[in-house]
């Protein structure tokens, strides 16, 4: 038989049995990788500062905090700048990839429509282009905690299995939003507006010792509170995070990308019908 | 033969959703009314419809607007799934659907054509090692720098046919693209067909162009209303076709008051309902007299006087020369007086002026119809009915057969004995 490649489209699946894995795995790779590219460069593209742009907005808004929590309402912790820094960067990477997954199937209908691409790859490639964004700043991290006299530890090898759990957060809902916001556009403003409200209830200009013993284990429900706390402690603290809550979060996660992907699997033949 | 493609029974139902909540809001205002969401109207695009593609082989469908054809590629390409029966494909599908679809405009040409490769399924490095021979292909060596905004439609669109076509699938599916770029890009794309085919990989073709589907199907399903009423070779197939369109004309006509057609028939025949009616046809020679006698070469004006109704805006119209065993010579079509003239006057005469007509002399018979803009019926068709004399004016070449004028000169040259 001359099939070495087998496709096969019933109503409940499609899968593609005895191509070898490698090369769709290889494939995949190199498509996942020509995305996030395009998605990096197309951001940049035509504005003159070019790639600083990715830069200026995290130093923008540290400028603000270290205005605010060392006149206006000094908070008292010590290296403010880096201790705001080790969180923002974060939770930009969080902010930016959920409010623009909502609009991920519907401005890239080109590509969901094509045959054989894999639409939910468009959330991962979203929140990898936005993970780049915070890789480019991280180095600042460095610079801030170096002024301060901190060193850092071997913690920071930490900073790959903490990004993987973030990274499998934002897929997750990503997912969910990218597929139901086809459906329901009122999504694009609820996250809006969710993310806005939870960026003052995750601990990210202050302290979790600002918050007190009482409020601090709710915080703990709270995956990204739990992360950049475990951001802090690997870069700014030098110590190893607290393992109990990062396995929630861990947990959280991983069941939220779980769960997306169900939901994404469910309705993507309607949002194929829908688009 | 090896199948590469098996549709089994596949239906595929969309709900209208006159009254689908859009937000949450009015998902809630419904659920709070006890109303379900999802009491939609159904629309069965496709209704059992079973086929196979055999490897090598190159199936067409036809079938008019809203038949179905589109809603059964996207199902083949995975897109959307059937609401019952199953598509089976073994082998790597091409599409040159969405044609250029997730380029960028502001990525050079270069880098949209990295992308389109890798998404069509090739690895970073395959497609690097074809890009040389893609960028040939779509003749922009000079401007593949340069950012796609910055390209003609024509240019897009040969990046875009190159890229798809290179790709190197066990079939490909095509729907209505063979109009890319000027007429020898277009033959370059129809060899590059020829000869995927002859590598022995298959073909799926929706057009609306019949002349190709003629000549690059081996088998036509005619699709009418989401199901294939007719499956077998290209020329019964097409028979077929004219007959329903044809019954669809007659179905329309009898639906309607009978309109005199207002042009007496001596010979040939008429029909279409009259919706619009072609009152009268002339012909004009090179020296602007009314003429239906005309010397092989010179020019030729063909007028044709028509009267819509007020149900009808736009309209195709078509004219060809074929001779008196109604072999094609000449058609010539326009798809939509609207875009191409504007408003559609209630009265008008339309001119086709032909600069020269080189064919052998003879009798000839121009027909011309008018149609509605997707093809679906006629308007009004005259076949056979008007004559146009080709006369001689030198010298008639001898030893001629044949439909075009070409005066042969022969000679004999002997060879050196060396």
């Amino acid at each position: 038989m001359g099939r070495n490649k087998e496709g096969i489209a019933t109503s409940s699946k499609r899968r593609h049995l005895t191509e070898s894995t490698m090369t769709i795995r290889s494939h995949r790779f190199d498509l996942i990788l020509g995305l996030v590219r395009r998605n990096f460069i197309l951001q940049y593209k035509g504005s003159l500062l070019g790639i600083l742009w990715a830069v200026l907005l995290p130093l923008s808004q540290l400028m603000i905090f270290v205005f605010l929590f060392k006149r206006v309402v000094p908070l008292k912790i010590e290296n403010y700048p880096a201790f705001v820094f080790t969180g923002l960067l974060p939770w930009n990477w969080f902010s930016m990839s959920i409010i623009s997954a909502n609009s991920l199937f519907i401005s890239n209908r080109d590509l969901v429509r094509r045959p054989n691409f894999e639409p939910s790859i468009l959330a991962l490639v979203n929140a990898l282009s936005n993970l780049l964004t915070y890789l480019i700043s991280l180095p600042i991290i460095f610079i801030l905690l170096a002024t301060a006299g901190k060193r850092l530890t071997w913690t920071v090898l930490l900073l790959p299995l903490i990004l993987l759990i973030q990274g499998t957060l934002i897929v997750g809902l990503s997912l969910f939003l990218a597929t139901w916001n086809v459906f329901y556009r009122d999504l694009q403003h609820i996250t809006g507006v969710a993310v806005m409200l939870m960026f003052y209830l995750t601990p990210v200009f202050y302290s979790l010792e600002n918050v007190g013993r009482e409020y601090g284990r709710l915080f703990t429900l709270n995956p990204m509170a739990v992360l950049i706390q475990s951001y802090r402690a690997i870069l700014y603290e030098g110590t190893v995070p607290d393992g109990s809550t990062l396995l929630v979060a861990a947990t959280v996660s991983v069941t939220i990308c779980g769960l997306g992907y169900l939901a994404y699997r469910r309705d993507i033949q309607n949002v194929y019908d829908f688009l | 033969m090896d199948i590469v493609l098996e549709a089994e029974k596949v239906s595929k139902r969309f709900r209208i959703a006159t009254n689908r909540p859009a937000t949450f809001k009015e998902l809630f205002i419904q659920r709070m009314k006890g109303r379900s969401s999802r009491s939609a109207d159904e629309l069965w695009a496709l209704r059992e419809i079973s086929f196979t593609l055999k490897k090598g082989r190159s199936v067409g469908i036809i079938g008019h607007n809203g038949a179905g054809k589109s809603t059964l590629l996207r199902l083949i390409c995975g897109l959307g799934r059937p609401t019952t029966g199953k598509i089976q494909y073994w082998g790597k599908i091409g599409s040159l659907l969405e044609l250029g679809g997730g380029f960028n405009s502001e990525m050079t040409g270069r880098e949209n054509l990295i992308m389109g490769g890798i998404l069509g399924g090739l690895s970073k490095r395959q497609v690097e090692s074809l890009q040389n021979e893609i960028i040939a292909f779509a003749e922009l060596e000079k401007s593949i720098d340069q950012p796609v905004r910055t390209y003609s439609s024509g240019m897009y669109l040969r990046l875009a046919f190159a890229t798809a076509i290179h790709f190197d699938p066990d079939f490909l599916i095509i729907d209505e693209l063979l109009a890319v770029g000027d007429s020898r890009f277009q033959q370059k794309c129809l060899d590059r067909l020829k000869s995927f085919r002859m590598a022995g990989k298959s073909l799926l073709i929706v057009s609306h162009n019949l002349d190709q589907i003629r000549a690059y199907c081996d088998e036509v399903l005619v699709m009418e209303e989401g199901r294939i009423l007719m499956q077998g070779d290209p020329e019964s197939a097409l028979r077929f076709y004219y007959d329903i369109m044809k019954k669809r004309t007659e179905s329309r006509q009898a639906k309607m008051e009978f309109v005199q057609p207002s042009l007496p028939i001596q010979q040939g025949n008429r029909y279409g309902t009259q919706e619009v009616s072609i009152t009268a046809v002339r012909f004009i020679d090179g020296d602007d007299r009314i003429n239906d006698h005309i010397f092989s070469g010179s020019p030729l004006t063909v007028e044709l006087e028509y009267v819509r109704t007020n149900t009808v805006s736009d309209m195709a119209c078509t004219l060809g020369v074929f001779n008196e065993n109604n072999m094609k010579c000449f058609e010539a079509y326009v798809s939509s007086i609207l875009e191409a003239f504007g408003q559609l006057p209630e009265k008008a005469s339309i001119r086709c002026r032909l600069p020269e007509l080189p064919l052998l002399p003879g009798r000839y018979y121009i027909n011309m119809g008018l149609f509605p803009t997707d093809w679906s019926f006629v308007y009004d068709h005259h076949n056979g009915m008007h004559f146009l004399h080709i006369m001689n004016e030198s010298e008639m070449p001898v030893n001629v057969s044949g439909v075009v004028m070409v005066r042969p000169h022969w000679t004999v040259r002997p060879q050196d004995p060396s």
